[in-house]
């Protein structure tokens, strides 16, 4: 499903080049729900916003769906992380100024689906969600747990084969985080790939695998594997 | 406690931004200055002294419906008729109106038999009552007596013996200012017409003309086939005056066709491309400032909002309100002077091309420094309350998250 | 997808009412004052002939003093004839037509009329005006052909003078007096109006035009002297009395002449050059050879119908649209920066940089619709102001016509998409990470 090969990515400004990752490699299989943790600072970030085409590598391959993205121009990542990626942030960066049907039409816009096809997505995952009865809500009318299931909701609208969710819990509490949770694993078990990233080692044990990223490099994979069995155990 | 080096920074990661506003009062000093000092140079202009008291005047032009028609006999039946009018000052006859935009104009020189050179003059074919009813002041010589008139008949050769002339006039013939009694002649002339009176100023028919100014009354009646008057009403009784005139007139002669009018009108519709040309530049200079403002307060706002947390941030570590309200003051003025520094330069190039091309007054030092100081008053002034706004930004601010 | 943009643009707009009121006043107030003074310069610089242009000209001669040039017109040749000129020019055959004219007053009263008297304006001229000039007419047509040589009272009204004297009716061989003599109506001329004035700029190149028409023929009895302008050189040069005045040397008779190809163009010029030359002979025009023949859209130019003041007006409006956009350019960037966040999701979910751009530039575009409208009412308002200062004298010119109309949207969508482009790139551009993680 997610090749990275040898991936490397560096800011550079007047004077210093920061390596926010460096011979990065990492495979996630078809269906596999895969939690990422770190420190502050590792490239955690760095790392899903190169999963997501949000940012191209400085260097290395990347590979998805068996596809080489590396050298692919814009309008092509956009329309693949549109088709095959779906997004979930901690802060839901819902659009303030939209209601959640409106909301959720975003990605589908872009895909160029008609009207009819929207409307038919956008019914069955607020259903999903179970938020039918708030289409016309405005975002800032919800709580937290409930605009993340907007949020998670119109990740799922485009039916992506790959979720990439930031802290996707972190600014919930614990009863709303589960909820979430819970969401999540529901839609793993109908075979959409999951990588998380998160500092809860709770959730993160919750996946089928754990990965750490340390300083820009994936560290003591063999611990994380373990750590992934005895969650799925 | 300037804190200058951070501002500068600060301004250079926002350097689109700082150079749209100063750019913005770079090309407003370029406009404002060139049309303030085209709106100084006309109302000047429109201010200059006619030498005649407008708002008292009353102008009548007058066609007989027949052809055949005895002018002399009527202009002096008309005269004698207006004069007794109750309010009336004094009337005369005239080829022209003053300051109409419409009149007669020719060369004359100081010397006989002049080909080239010489002066050209407005003028006007009138009497003796014109000194009072146009209530100009002789500063030299002698009015016309009735003895002086002479009664022509169209393009007949019947120059005047005598004649009065404006003290401009008197100068530019006999620049030694002793043309009094001198004679001055037509061009190939040789018949001299005595200077025997001199006035101390009238603008003459056309106000826009570069010798308005130049004129010269002769004492004359020409029998054409319309004739015009200027009935002077006393202070304050114009209008009341103007309807006994236009009444008594076409009773005394049905037979004619008449148009009255003031001259307080007729000099409004002459000045009317400069009056219309001081209007809407002055409305651009508004609005254009006003616009200018507005965009300075809606960036300034826009600034303040993006460093809400910013400004939090200083005020807990001490920053007081004149702090934060002044560096938002200075950070301003720094944008607002280099934009007029810019400006500057800007406006003595279009000036220049202004001038060159469109014979528009040039621009003075003053007038553009005025300009500017207007302007980095606006911008400031624009600033203020946006400043003042932040000042008031709680320092708690910068322990929320949001 | 155009759809989808303007509906977000229009709820973008109302999203933050006060910055999009500023930035559509910006570009309203630029458009409105550019458009006042552009409509103004676009109808002075009308040329009422252009479908003429090929085959109409202004005849000019240098008659003038031999010792200075004419310095009052742009090419040092009097805009004017002499009587005597015009009257040898009108002798020409080569012309497929031609006319001679001046501005004059007549009284017109009338026995059968409960009318009072009053002043109409005339153009005294010869009888192919009419169809030089393409004037149209209701009833009749022009006077008789000896008319323009020899005294014949025969009179062509405007539509408005028939209006007045005959109730519109056809007034064909009826008389009115002119000047207490008797005239008769031989045609009524259709609505014309045109606008710059072109046949004769000498007094208000915006005024009406004429409400009668004489036959030149009657000079001599009427002693007509000119009602526009009369300049001379050589004073009391020809005896005293009318006569004196019609043989001088002063110049009061605008001439045109229609030449349909080259040939005929330059057998004119032949037949003007061979003209002063026998003049020259008999003392007259004693300047070195010189006369211009000038099409109406150059005559116009000539004559500086636009003056400096309309120019000086129109670069500055211009100034004044400039200063717009670059507000508007500032207003836009910061309103879609701090949108940026909100660009930055779309990013994430599937929008390329290219539709963020698209996005973006049609939200200024309908700044731009919305400033364009506004701008339109500004300057009509502008310009019923001007009406207003310049009592009824340029009341046709201060008018807007439909296309100008589509021009000030066309101008206004314009800018603010010049206003827009950078604003829509930078956002475009903003690298979508930095506004996704937590705020």
């Amino acid at each position: 499903m997610l090749k990275m090969h040898n991936i490397r990515k560096s800011y550079r400004t007047d004077t210093i080049e920061t390596h926010a990752l460096r011979d990065f490699n990492l495979e996630v299989k078809e269906g596999e729900f895969v939690s990422v943790t770190g420190p502050s600072g590792s490239g955690k970030t760095t790392f899903l916003n190169i999963a997501g085409m949000l940012e191209t590598a400085s260097g290395g391959q990347y590979l998805l769906d068996g596809e080489d993205v590396s050298g692919l121009n814009d309008r092509d990542r956009s329309r693949l992380r549109n088709e095959k990626i779906g997004f979930i942030f901690q802060g839901f960066n819902l659009i303030p100024d939209l209601n959640l049907f409106d909301n959720i039409d975003v990605p589908l816009r872009y895909r160029g689906f008609n009207a009819k096809e929207r409307r038919r997505r956008i019914e069955k995952v607020l259903e999903q969600v179970g938020l039918s009865a708030r289409a016309k809500h405005l975002p800032a009318q919800l709580s937290g747990g409930q605009q993340q299931r907007v949020a998670i909701a119109r990740a799922l609208a485009g039916e992506p084969r790959f979720l990439l969710a930031d802290e996707p819990t972190g600014n919930l509490d614990s009863l709303m985080a589960r909820q979430v949770m819970e969401l999540l694993e529901f839609i793993n078990e109908w075979g959409t790939t999951i990588v998380m990233v998160t500092h809860d080692p709770d959730l993160a044990r919750r996946a089928h695998r754990n990965i750490q990223i340390v300083d820009g490099q994936v560290s003591d994979l063999q611990h994380a594997v373990a750590a992934a069995e005895a969650a799925t155990a | 406690m300037l804190e200058l080096k951070p501002m500068l920074s600060a301004l250079w990661r926002n350097k689109i931004s700082a150079m749209l506003i100063a750019l913005q009062l770079a090309l407003t000093l370029a406009i404002v200055s060139n049309a303030s000092v085209i709106v100084q140079d006309r109302i000047e202009k429109m201010a200059r002294p006619t030498g005649m008291p407008v708002e008292d005047l009353i102008a009548v032009t007058f066609q007989p419906i027949a052809q055949d028609y005895d002018m002399h006999g009527a202009v002096v039946a008309d005269l004698d008729l207006l004069r007794s009018i109750p309010g009336v000052v004094d009337a005369t006859h005239t080829n022209q109106i003053p300051v109409s935009g419409s009149g007669s104009a020719s060369v004359f020189h100081s010397q006989p038999n002049q080909e080239i050179g010489g002066e050209v003059s407005n003028y006007y074919e009138t009497g003796p009552h014109f000194m009072q009813t146009l209530g100009m002041n002789l500063v030299a010589g002698r009015n016309f007596t009735p003895a002086d008139m002479r009664v022509v008949q169209p393009n007949e050769d019947a120059r005047t013996q005598v004649a009065i002339i404006t003290r401009q006039m008197a100068d530019a013939l006999y620049p030694d200012g002793d043309a009094l009694g001198k004679s001055f002649y037509n061009s190939n002339g040789t018949d001299p017409v005595e200077i025997i009176g001199i006035v101390e100023r009238h603008l003459g028919a056309w106000v826009s003309w570069s010798k308005a100014g130049n004129v010269i009354f002769f004492p004359r009646l020409q029998e054409n086939n319309f004739k015009r008057y200027m009935v002077r009403a006393e202070p304050g009784r114009r209008d009341e005056v103007l309807k006994a005139v236009e009444k008594q007139l076409a009773e005394r002669d049905p037979q004619r066709v008449m148009h009255i009018e003031t001259l307080s009108e007729r000099l409004e519709r002459s000045y009317m491309s400069d009056n219309v040309m001081v209007k809407v530049l002055s409305a651009v200079v508004t609005l254009l400032t006003f616009i200018v403002a507005l965009g300075i307060v809606g960036l300034t706002v826009f600034w303040i909002n993006q460093r809400r947390k910013q400004i939090g941030v200083r005020r807990a570590l001490g920053a007081t309100r004149a702090n934060i309200s002044r560096y938002f003051l200075v950070e301003n003025s720094l944008i607002a002077v280099t934009g007029l520094a810019l400006g500057m330069a800007g406006a003595q190039i279009a000036n220049h091309f202004m001038v060159s091309s469109y014979s528009q007054p040039a621009l003075s030092l003053p007038v553009l420094l005025v300009c500017a100081l207007i302007l980095v008053s606006v911008s400031l002034v624009a600033a203020l309350v946006p400043a003042l706004r932040a000042a008031n930004i709680s320092p708690a601010t910068a322990t929320r998250s949001v | 997808m155009f759809g989808y943009y303007v509906s977000l643009a229009i709820r973008s707009l109302r999203g933050t009412p006060v910055l999009s009121a500023l930035m559509v006043a910006a570009i309203a107030v630029g458009v409105g004052a550019s458009m006042t003074v552009l409509t103004l310069n676009y109808m002075m610089s009308q040329n009422p002939l252009a479908h003429k242009d090929n085959v109409l000209y202004a005849v000019q001669l240098d008659s003038w003093d031999p010792n200075e040039a004419y310095q009052r017109s742009n090419n040092e040749i009097p805009y004017q004839l002499t009587y005597r000129d015009a009257m040898a020019l009108l002798r020409s055959d080569i012309p497929t037509r031609q006319a001679a004219m001046h501005r004059y007053g007549f009284t017109v009263s009338s026995d059968d009329f409960e009318l009072r008297p009053f002043s109409a304006e005339a153009r005294i001229t010869t009888r192919q005006f009419f169809a030089l000039f393409d004037v149209p007419f209701v009833y009749g047509g022009t006077w008789d052909a000896d008319a323009d040589r020899s005294p014949v009272q025969q009179v062509v009204l405007s539509k408005a003078t028939n209006e007045k004297l005959f109730g519109g009716e056809n007034s064909v061989g009826r008389s009115i007096d002119l000047n207490g003599e008797p005239f008769t109506v031989v045609g009524v001329l259709d609505h014309w109006n045109p606008s710059p004035k072109i046949y004769d700029l000498n007094n208000g190149p915006f005024n009406e035009a004429e409400e009668i028409y004489i036959p030149f023929g009657l000079h001599r009895k009427f002693e007509i002297y000119s009602w526009g302008n009369t300049n001379g050189w050589a004073s009391g040069d020809s005896g005293e009395g009318y006569e004196g005045h019609l043989q001088s040397e002063s110049v009061w008779i605008q001439y045109w002449v229609e030449l349909q190809d080259e040939e005929q163009l330059e057998n004119y010029r032949d037949f003007l050059t061979g003209y002063i030359r026998e003049q020259k002979q008999q003392g007259r025009f004693q300047r070195p050879l010189k006369f211009a023949l000038t099409n109406p859209s150059e005559w116009l130019v000539l004559n500086e119908v636009l003056s400096d003041d309309n120019r000086v007006l129109g670069w500055l409006s211009l100034s004044f649209l400039l200063v717009c956009v670059v507000n508007a350019v500032a207003l836009m960037l910061a309103k879609f920066l701090r949108k940026a966040p909100e660009a930055g999701v779309r990013r994430a979910l599937g929008a390329s940089r290219h539709a963020v751009f698209v996005q973006h530039l049609i939200e200024s575009g309908c700044i731009g619709v919305f400033g364009g409208l506004c701008g339109i009412l500004l300057a009509l308002v502008g310009l019923g102001t001007i009406r207003q200062l310049s009592f009824g004298y340029i009341d046709q010119v201060a008018t807007m016509d439909w296309l100008m109309m589509l021009a000030a949207v066309g101008m206004a969508i314009l800018a603010s998409l010049l206003a827009g482009i950078y604003p829509a790139w930078r956002v475009s551009r903003t690298n979508p990470s930095l506004y996704l993680k937590t705020q």
